[in-house]
């Protein structure tokens, strides 16, 4: 395994001052090596569940008779769920998931949301993107820490139609969006290697042009946005290229797109290039109808998703990075506690956060919102989700929650000794 | 008194340049040519537009074979989206009417329908020959075909929906994302409305109203309180003030700027407008096409390039002929597979679309379409055979031509003068044995012409 220092001694684009970009920042430099007793090197992934995650069939109640009453068709019987503790399970199709209770590695946040939520994909995905409840929302809340603190991160992007989240708007530089390392390169047709670097030389002279302002794409700016943008871009393209492109996982990923792109957050930790910060989606969760049980459509998202997180720890814990690793899960709200007569569910508020790695709190966090207290038909939220975040900023990152959440927020014991 | 919509006239301080043409054509068409830039130039701005709002001549078989092509035989309901974004590439790349596709783009995406749920490609055509239908016509019109258009009707599950069990999707989406705009109406309003879109489902291929299915109850939306059907429903929507706001506010993000919000009495002014025309889209579009604000440094490069404004803008420059399928793939990675939107929101457009690997994506599509190596588009847009056929033959020439065409020359001195370099330094490269010194001339002008498309600058619209 190459460390990052050689793999920052081999990079050969240089010379870029004061717009060097935020993969090649001065913590890859001066991040300690990885496995030193000490080192303050952490790495967070963040899962975003797209749609509104039925949380009420993520994690069940399985004693409580509303669950049933409320959920005749798609309620999951309770011989079925996957027991977390004599009161709530995880969905059968989260077996790989439930299994890290054994590994203490997976904690259970119960009952997350905000006060008036609002029930638009939309509004609400920016809420919570943004950790913030104004009126409008400019910058995300990863964004935030990252003018903070330099933590070199990827969204990894699933390509096709999907575009870099706002949580990740408003740091210094663009975070780049990686589909796949073979992809990220910058191709030319050239005649010889002289001319190659010529072309490269010119492409690369244009995009650092006038460059001077800020990574923020508004108004008179723009060119200088899309030129920090290709400056970045070339620059980690250069160094991905490096990185070693044959991954053997320790562990196997079952062959579903998340897990391909969790694997490639594996591989990117374990080339040492320095990431720190990975971001990434999954879409479907906005099951209207037709929604199904313990199979159909959702069990498949929730399989998907407990399958790829369960490896993607797995893969890691085996390379000595267990105790580096922390991978969060949410998503824009939970749905209506009552079943619509789609065999599905309408929109709701409060549901469940997970939370994965070797230093995580290991099992249920809060209590399981009431089936017999709903307001307008929804789940009540005990725990704002902002507290989740700022103990992951605080006591994860080391960055200063209160300055990223614009108010103090007391961070939910998510983490063991902290 | 003069507004920021009155319409533009050319001044000694203000002229009608070739800047002006290009940027007219960037956002009432996607992209122009050599002769077309040159033409609008001699024309003016009056004509020019005149020109792009009639669309025309049309080819006489431009209709007939794309509907041919349509033909359920070529495109079954099972048909891929990659197939049906090719049908729509090659209307985009061929119409006589540009701005009327463009407008459907904008409507596709305002009604952003996804073919990834509704998994029939026929209900989808259909809906884009709705959008086209109105595109520059009447949107209540448009929004009350839409509200029982079958490829919708199965997104936003109405078909699911049915009395005493009604569904809110649609409801929601309706007035979140169709008509309104967050803020202008209450969760009980969509609670409300969406008992009066139960008992609709499709027969035959058609939205149909089944009495026995639908709740026939009083309901109150937005203040108003009746036995609402789906019509009156998005009557109401469409008589709330923020209704012609909200689209005159979407339709300026589209055409004029996607990185600043304009005031509010701009879209205000928009906004009366469009409701005194009643709903007239194309009143609409013309107002804005023509006027000062449109022509002036609020607009001018305030818009990211959406991908299929960039590739088309490529191969239209070119006046190539590539296949229209392997530039729908192509666009799947640029991030806009057309008729599966990533959600009912639509894509974000705007700075959203360059990402990084979308750029490097872009850099090398161009590469694709103007280079030699690539077999799924040939030689069919040649950089080099557009070279010939408009007479330039030096490099300098070549340089600005390629410039001209695709930027307007509205470029830093420092490029040009690189791209010149290239040119002449090309010239030292050891170039295979084999390759002839046609070969040799035709690499380095082809690679001029791809370089220009690397430009920061022509990611811009």
């Amino acid at each position: 395994m190459s460390t990052r220092r050689d793999f920052l001694a081999s990079s050969t684009l240089l010379g870029f001052g004061a717009t060097v970009p935020g993969f090649l920042g001065r913590t890859a430099l001066a991040a300690p090596a990885v496995g030193k007793a000490g080192a303050k090197d952490t790495i967070l992934v963040v899962v975003q569940l797209t749609g509104g995650n039925d949380g009420l069939n993520t994690v069940i109640p399985f004693k409580d008779a509303d669950y049933a009453k409320y959920r005749p068709t798609i309620g999951v019987k309770k011989n079925e769920v996957k027991k977390v503790d004599d009161s709530i399970g995880l969905h059968p199709a989260m077996a790989d998931l439930a299994g890290l209770l054994e590994d203490q590695a997976l904690c259970v946040v119960q009952g997350v949301g905000y006060p008036n939520p609002s029930q638009s994909h939309f509004r609400s995905m920016d809420v919570w993107q943004a950790a913030s409840t104004a009126e409008t929302v400019n910058e995300g809340w990863l964004g935030k820490a990252l003018k903070q603190k330099e933590l070199p991160g990827f969204h990894l992007s699933s390509g096709g139609n999907e575009v870099s989240p706002l949580a990740l708007v408003g740091a210094p530089a663009r975070v780049p969006s990686v589909t796949s390392i073979e992809d990220f390169q910058l191709k030319t047709t050239a005649a010889d290697a002289a001319d190659k670097t010529r072309q490269k030389k010119l492409i690369e002279a244009a995009a650092n042009g006038t460059a001077s302002g800020s990574a923020q794409p508004n108004g008179a700016n723009l060119l200088d946005f899309v030129q920090r943008t290709a400056l970045n871009t070339y620059a980690s393209s250069q160094r991905l290229q490096e990185v070693a492109k044959n991954y053997q996982p320790k562990s196997p990923y079952p062959g579903t797109a998340l897990a391909n792109r969790l694997k490639l957050a594996a591989q990117l930790i374990d080339a040492g290039t320095g990431a720190r910060l990975f971001y990434v989606s999954l879409d479907g969760f906005d099951t209207h109808a037709g929604q199904g049980g313990a199979n159909g459509t959702h069990a498949n998202l929730l399989r998907e998703v407990s399958g790829a997180i369960a490896a993607f720890y797995k893969d890691l814990a085996a390379r000595g990075h267990k105790d580096r690793v922390c991978v969060m899960t949410f998503s824009e709200f939970g749905r209506r506690a009552k079943e619509n007569g789609s065999n599905g569910t309408d929109h709701g508020s409060a549901a469940p956060m997970f939370l994965v790695g070797g230093r995580v709190t290991s099992g249920v966090v809060g209590s399981h919102p009431s089936l017999s207290k709903l307001e307008d038909g929804n789940l009540v939220h005990a725990i704002d989700f902002r507290r989740v975040y700022a103990a992951v900023l605080d006591q994860w990152l080391g960055v200063d929650a209160k300055a990223v959440l614009g108010s103090s927020f007391e961070p939910v014991k998510v983490f063991k000794n902290s | 008194m003069t507004t920021a919509w009155d319409a533009y006239r050319p001044t000694a301080d203000n002229p009608w340049t070739l800047q002006k043409v290009g940027h007219l054509y960037r956002r009432a068409a996607f992209g122009a040519t050599w002769a077309e830039l040159q033409q609008g130039l001699k024309d003016g701005p009056e004509k020019t537009i005149d020109r792009l709002l009639r669309g025309g001549p049309a080819a006489p078989d431009f209709e007939r074979t794309s509907d041919f092509m349509a033909a359920e035989r070529s495109l079954p309901a099972g048909t891929a989206g990659t197939q049906l974004a090719a049908w729509w590439l090659a209307r985009i790349l061929h119409t006589p009417h540009p701005l009327r596709e463009k407008l459907a783009l904008f409507w596709h995406n305002h009604f952003a329908t996804s073919l990834a749920k509704v998994r029939n490609a026929r209900f989808m055509l259909e809906q884009y020959r709705l959008v086209y239908r109105h595109a520059l016509g009447d949107f209540r019109q448009l929004l009350q075909e839409m509200s029982i258009d079958p490829a919708m009707m199965v997104w936003l599950d109405t078909t699911e929906s049915v009395k005493g069990k009604p569904n809110e999707n649609y409801a929601r989406e309706l007035m979140e994302l169709f008509s309104l705009g967050i803020g202008n109406y209450t969760e009980k309003d969509i609670r409300e409305a969406a008992k009066a879109f139960t008992g609709y489902d499709i027969q035959k291929g058609k939205g149909h109203f089944e009495a026995s299915k639908h709740d026939d109850g009083t309901k109150s939306v937005l203040g108003k309180t009746g036995n609402w059907k789906a019509e009156d429903v998005v009557s109401i929507c469409i008589d709330q003030p923020a209704c012609p706001r909200f689209i005159a506010r979407k339709l300026y993000r589209f055409l004029v700027s996607d990185t600043e919000a304009p005031p509010a009495e701009l879209i205000n002014s928009l906004a009366d407008q469009y409701r005194a025309s009643g709903f007239d889209t194309a009143k609409l579009v013309e107002t804005i096409l023509r006027s000062d604000h449109f022509f002036g440094p609020a607009a001018y490069r305030r818009k990211v390039k959406g991908p299929v404004d960039f590739a088309v803008g490529i191969v239209r420059g070119l006046e190539g002929n590539v296949g229209p399928l392997p530039l729908a793939q192509s666009l799947e990675n640029l991030g806009q597979r057309l008729f599966e939107p990533p959600s009912v929101k639509g894509w974000d457009g705007g700075p959203a679309w360059l990402n990084g690997q979308t750029l490097l994506f872009r850099q090398n599509l161009a590469l694709a379409i103007t280079g030699t190596e690539d077999s799924r588009f040939g030689r069919r847009a040649d950089p080099v055979a557009v070279l010939a056929k408009h007479g330039c033959k030096s490099d300098t020439e070549a340089a600005e031509f390629f410039l001209g065409l695709f930027l307007q020359n509205d470029v830093p001195p420092e490029t040009r003068s690189r791209l010149l370099s290239y040119l002449d330094d090309a010239r030292a490269a050891k170039f295979p044995v084999y390759w002839t010194p046609e070969d040799v001339a035709n690499h380095r002008l082809r690679t001029a012409a791809h370089l220009t498309l690397t430009l920061p600058e022509f990611q811009l619209d």
